[in-house]
């Protein structure tokens, strides 16, 4: 039976896990995995750090309001501006994008849900796990105090001694793995289950645009989690990444910092691309002009954002060959996001426009962006940029992408898809205030600062002397930052009079053009009483307005309350929570104590075990097939695979970086052991086979030959972990240790991090062995097989290059 | 470089051409709010250097090119937004106009050859001033320290601190490192910033074209002080800097006595020696090296203007100046700072 929406069988069962009333109504949002609630869930929590990052910036600008000002201290001033970034970043934007990846993207799709509703909990939960902990700093009275952007060595245990530093590393990491995972999650939604007639062409713009953001975040976070976790393994295990006297080099966390930081900017920044590319059409009542050319400019800028990270490092000395080539491909970025606001301005050109509150601001985004993306240009051109950097000048530009790119794309977003996901209607007049004081507000907070970068005032300093020109500037500034609360407190007013009394919102309330306007507002769990008809890109304004491309499957008739009571809904479910909760605890545990530690990994591990088994007879998640054809599993792991690559990347790239750097020894060739290791290669090479056999095994029903190959495969996965042991065991007592050198540092963490891999790997095979010991693992289970060897084979491919490239060249 | 009987001429033209770029770039700059000082003593658009005009030339044109831009885009932003507001009453619905290739392919090539334009001369300034240095360049090693900067001219023998002398028309070479973690020279009328990196030699060149005072600050997030790093540097005539390598050699000669000769004597039993050089008298090294302290201006990386009362305040309690300082109070009495102070401001 395929996974198409229009299902059959049981009707999901109610939240029964929980009492009458107000404890129901809690319950029931924690055990959610319905995309809408899962959105709301973002939407609020971004709502809230948003305010706090606000909090913070106001803060900051009356420190700066005049010269040698005495509000804050140098400490909570640098605590401030770090939280403050670190807060707008990945716990305002990020996770407000997330609110309409999760509400709109399956509507916009004629998908009923994610192609993992309950994966898709997880990464709420985790996300408000990681942005907790990160303000728990603030109460525990130690913040990190470096930067957004914590440049090594300042981040070392040596200069940033107590735990601030701790409280960020942990918590970007938690952050990281919700993003990854809702990654995969979308990738395999956005690929895997479009409504019949779906072609990727026909897709609104927002949704390839998140498509994009979401092949970012997959790839652009694990070599910002390899850099972490050198951070991490400095400051708690002693070794030497970012050790300039053992032979490190600064640089290298510039560059992983940054090989994630770009594409983040674009990450944040696409979304709202992907909002104005609805929300000019709608209202001008005219097609996207170019919506190919701007879908295409989407993916461009996507592909070439990982090729132009060092334009952040103009200063830092790269030399100038390395100079000009990231100069070059910075400025070639700028012609599709060009291309971009030449179409929006087309599709306006010729239309009748409706001066909305959403068209406003996504108005706002097109001009206010166009000036954060010019002065983007003058930072690619490395002379230039060599007096703007570090300065004010680039803070005005990275506010006006960021707030005139990204938030002004939110609030348009907002007010545009506010009543679909509210049921009510936003107030027009207030929206307009809203607009007004926010565009007013912000561009007198920061248009000045392109001055204070010219006259020389260089960023994240608490004070400065009254006598650089810098006064006046600053003073209009910090005004400007209190109208933009002021904004943001009548876009509240706005929003409680909505939700108390606002008008009642039709399906359909600004003759829409894509699918969500389709269903009622809100939608109903379900969200479509039947799969929608796609006539084309623009399907609901063809289905209305014409012309209508010819359907690929008949309409199938809404049916009634029995058709309803037919379809298979997501059921609510405990296991995210204690997942995240379980990674809770064991953060919590790295900046406190390591019994924490302990207790965590095996919480989440028996949370993961009993989150995967928790369907593993519920015959509709048997075959999860979608739109390509291909398994939704199958594909969430190849994506997995993907991002894998880059993870193991970035591990062999620092260890190639820092071959040789060493300055004691001993070096690879005084202490690898060649033979033996090639020994455990064979073994690893033959383990591959033998899941092989188990998997075909387990495809033609042979249930004891797949126990035999399953535990073969397992088993040689152990017998590999075990020379390993061996091996690590023989170093130390030799005195070669994760501390010794910088040898010493890259290969344990490039090896031990494998090893884990391996040891995942081998706890996951035995699961299946023993599923297979209880007669639960049967030929219809073959594709948890499959991925399982997916896994494990590309494990296996990682040896051969670490194993070629640290063991046998010399 | 050119010769000296060319420099000149050369650079009668060079002064004519800063001040019609730098008043370009005041006056493009200038669109909507009008007033600033771009002779601020931190403009990145007053260009005293080699280096500096240099990139103020890439920067005019790159400015001109974008508040070009933004203009247009700008104007014809509101045209639209008011040409085609929707009228009650007008007829349904607008032209569906899905797209224009020709147009998408003009607005494509269109940026690209701006791009080219600013691309050109960017290339060539980079590798212009980022080439190596001349052999009879002024060698000068920067050590950026939290938060101070050390000054040392290896072929001169001469050390000091947070006050950077060079000869004007003279290409000067620095070598930037450092002890603890990343800062950033800048000095913006000489030039761009370069990082501190420690465990690498960053370079920078330039050659001063005129006497004066020029202020710096560090430009890279360096701790708790990092606002506190500021850094001047004086530019003299060669005749001058001549006269200011001897006094910076010149052995220091005993302090007048009464309040100078006890502050020395203070100085030389307190805890100062250990961190602190003052030729003949201690050789400390964590600190900046004090034995000229009296010829420079500003004090503690350029925080305070050098006076027997500020002088005195930042002995009795520095980190109270400069949040975090390395330099603890060292429990003088204000007799006791006053006369130590009185010592350094005669070192001159």
């Amino acid at each position: 039976m395929s996974a198409h929406p229009a299902g059959r069988v049981l009707h999901a069962p109610a939240a029964a896990l929980a009492g009458a009333g107000a404890t129901a109504a809690v319950v029931g949002w924690l055990t959610t995995v319905d995309h809408k609630r899962i959105g709301i869930l973002y939407g609020a929590s971004a709502f809230v750090f948003f305010l706090l990052g606000g909090v913070e910036a106001l803060v900051i600008r009356l420190q700066l309001a005049v010269p040698n000002n005495t509000v804050v201290s140098a400490h909570a001033y640098n605590a401030l501006f770090t939280m403050h970034g670190t807060t707008m970043i990945f716990l305002a934007v990020m996770p407000f994008n997330a609110m309409f990846f999760n509400y709109m993207v399956p509507l916009l799709i004629g998908a009923r849900d994610v192609a993992f509703p309950r994966l898709n909990a997880l990464s709420f939960w985790i996300f408000l796990a990681g942005g907790l902990l990160l303000n728990a700093s603030l109460l525990a009275g130690t913040p990190p105090d470096v930067g957004w952007f914590g440049y090594a060595n300042l981040t070392s245990k040596h200069y940033a001694p107590g735990l601030g530093v701790d409280f960020w590393i942990v918590s970007l990491q938690i952050l990281g793995v919700s993003s990854m995972i809702a990654a995969v999650n979308f990738i395999v939604t956005i690929l895997n289950m479009r409504a019949p007639g779906m072609t990727m062409m026909r897709m609104p713009v927002f949704v390839w645009m998140s498509l994009v953001v979401q092949f970012l975040i997959a790839l652009a976070f694990p070599p910002i989690t390899v850099g972490l976790i050198f951070l991490m393994f400095d400051r708690f295990f002693g070794t030497h990444f970012y050790d300039v006297a053992a032979g490190a080099d600064l640089h290298l966390w510039q560059h992983l910092f940054w090989i994630f930081g770009h594409p983040e900017v674009y990450i944040l920044i696409l979304p709202a691309f992907g909002i104005v590319s609805e929300v000019l059409p709608t209202f001008a009542r005219k097609p996207l002009f170019g919506a190919p050319v701007v879908i295409y400019s989407g993916v461009l800028i996507g592909f070439f954002g990982f090729g132009v990270w060092s334009h952040h490092m103009f200063a830092a000395g790269m030399g100038p060959v390395a100079d000009a080539a990231f100069s070059i491909a910075t400025m070639l970025i700028a012609i599709p996001t060009g291309v971009k606001i030449f179409n929006w301005l087309a599709t306006l050109w010729g239309g009748s426009i409706r001066p909305t509150s959403a068209l406003h601001f996504a108005l706002g985004l097109v001009g206010l962006f166009t000036i954060g993306g010019l002065s983007g240009v003058m930072h690619a051109s490395p002379p230039v940029d060599l007096q703007q950097t570090d300065s004010y000048f680039v803070v005005a530009h990275l506010h006006y992408v960021l707030i005139g790119g990204s938030l002004f794309g939110l609030f348009a977003g907002i007010y545009y898809w506010w009543p679909k996901m509210t049921g009510r209607l936003l107030g027009e007049g207030l929206g307009r205030l809203n607009f007004w004081l926010m565009f007013a507000g912000f561009n007198l907070a920061f248009f000045p600062q392109h001055y204070l970068g010219v006259l020389g005032m260089p960023r994240r300093i608490y004070t400065y002397r009254p006598d650089l020109g810098w006064n006046g500037a600053n003073l209009a500034s910090t005004i400007g930052a209190f109208v933009i609360g002021v904004a943001v407190l009548v876009f509240m007013v706005n929003a409680w009079r909505s939700l108390r009394r606002g008008a009642p919102a039709p399906a359909d309330p600004w003759d829409g053009r894509t699918l969500e306007w389709r269903t009622s507002s809100p939608p109903p769990v379900h969200d479509f009483d039947a799969v929608p008809p796609v006539y084309g890109r623009d399907s609901f304004w063809r289905e209305k307005h014409g012309p209508r491309r010819p359907l690929t499957v008949a309409v199938t008739p809404a049916g009634g309350p029995a058709a309803h009571a037919a379809l298979h809904l997501p059921a609510p479910s405990r296991w995210p929570v204690m997942v995240a909760l379980g990674m809770l605890i064991a953060a919590v545990g790295a900046l406190t104590h390591v019994a924490l530690v302990v207790i965590g990994i095996l919480w989440t591990i028996w949370a993961i075990i009993r989150f995967a088994l928790e369907h593993h007879r519920t015959p509709e998640h048997a075959d999860q097939t979608g739109g390509l054809g291909l398994d939704h599993r199958k594909m969430a792991m190849w994506v997995f695979l993907g991002s894998e690559c880059f993870f193991f990347g970035t591990l062999v790239a620092t260890y190639l970086a820092y071959k040789g750097r060493s300055v004691v020894g001993p070096a690879p060739h005084e202490i690898l052991n060649i033979p033996v290791t090639s020994v455990s290669t064979f073994d690893l090479l033959m383990s591959s086979l033998l899941m092989v056999l188990a998997l075909a095994a387990v495809q033609r029903g042979d249930r004891r030959q797949a126990r035999l190959w399953l535990f073969g495969t397992a088993f040689f996965g152990l017998i590999f972990l075990g020379f390993q042991a061996y091996e690590f065991t023989e170093f130390v007592h030799a005195g070669f240790t994760l501390q010794r050198n910088l040898f010493g540092s890259t290969f344990f963490v490039l090896t031990g991090l494998h090893g884990t891999h391996v040891a995942i790997g081998v706890l996951w095979l035995l699961s299946l062995w023993v599923l297979d010991l209880r007669g639960r693992l049967g030929a219809a289970d073959a594709v948890k097989v499959e991925i399982a060897g997916l896994y494990w084979h590309f494990v296996d491919v990682v040896w051969i290059a670490i194993f070629t490239l640290v063991y046998l060249i010399p | 470089m050119p010769s000296d009987h060319a420099r000149g001429t050369l650079g009668d033209a060079k002064a004519a051409v800063d001040v019609r770029t730098t008043s370009t770039i005041g006056l493009a700059l200038s669109l909507g709010l009008g007033g600033c000082a771009w002779d601020a003593p931190m403009s990145t658009v007053a260009a005293r250097s080699d280096v500096a005009r240099e990139i103020l030339h890439v920067y005019a044109i790159i400015t001109w090119i974008v508040v070009g831009i933004a203009l247009v885009v700008g104007i014809a932003l509101a045209w639209v937004v008011v040409r085609f507001r929707s009228r009650p009453g007008a007829p349904g619905m607008p032209a569906q106009i899905r797209g224009h290739t020709l147009l998408e392919i003009s607005w494509t090539i269109a940026p690209a050859i701006v791009l080219l334009v600013i691309a050109i001369p960017t290339i060539q300034v980079i590798f212009r001033t980022q080439a190596a240095p001349p052999r009879d360049a002024l060698q000068v090693r920067v050590l950026g320290h939290q938060w101070w900067w050390e000054f040392r001219y290896p072929a001169l023998e001469v050390v000091t601190a947070n006050e950077l002398h060079v000869p004007a028309g003279r290409p000067v070479a620095l070598t930037l490192d450092g002890p603890d973690v990343i800062h950033s020279f800048w000095v913006p009328m000489l030039g761009g910033k370069r990082d501190v990196v420690p465990g690498r030699q960053n370079r920078l060149t330039f050659t001063a074209e005129t006497a004066g005072e020029y202020r710096g600050q560090c430009a890279e997030f360096c701790g708790v002080s990092h606002a506190n790093m500021a850094m001047r540097v004086v530019v003299d005539a060669p005749d001058a800097f001549a006269r200011w390598v001897a006094a910076q050699k010149a052995e220091p000669g005993e302090p007048a006595p009464g309040p100078a000769a006890d502050g020395k004597a203070i100085f030389a039993r307190s805890a100062c020696v250990g961190c602190h050089t003052i030729r003949g008298v201690s050789s400390g090294a964590l600190g900046p090296d004090l034995t000229t302290f009296g010829s420079r201006r500003t004090l503690a990386a350029g925080i305070l203007p050098i006076t027997v009362e500020t002088v005195t305040a930042w002995l009795k309690n520095p980190p109270a100046l400069k949040p975090d300082a390395k330099m603890p109070a060292l429990g003088l009495t204000d007799e006791q700072a006053r006369a130590v102070a009185t010592y350094l401001i005669g070192l001159k």
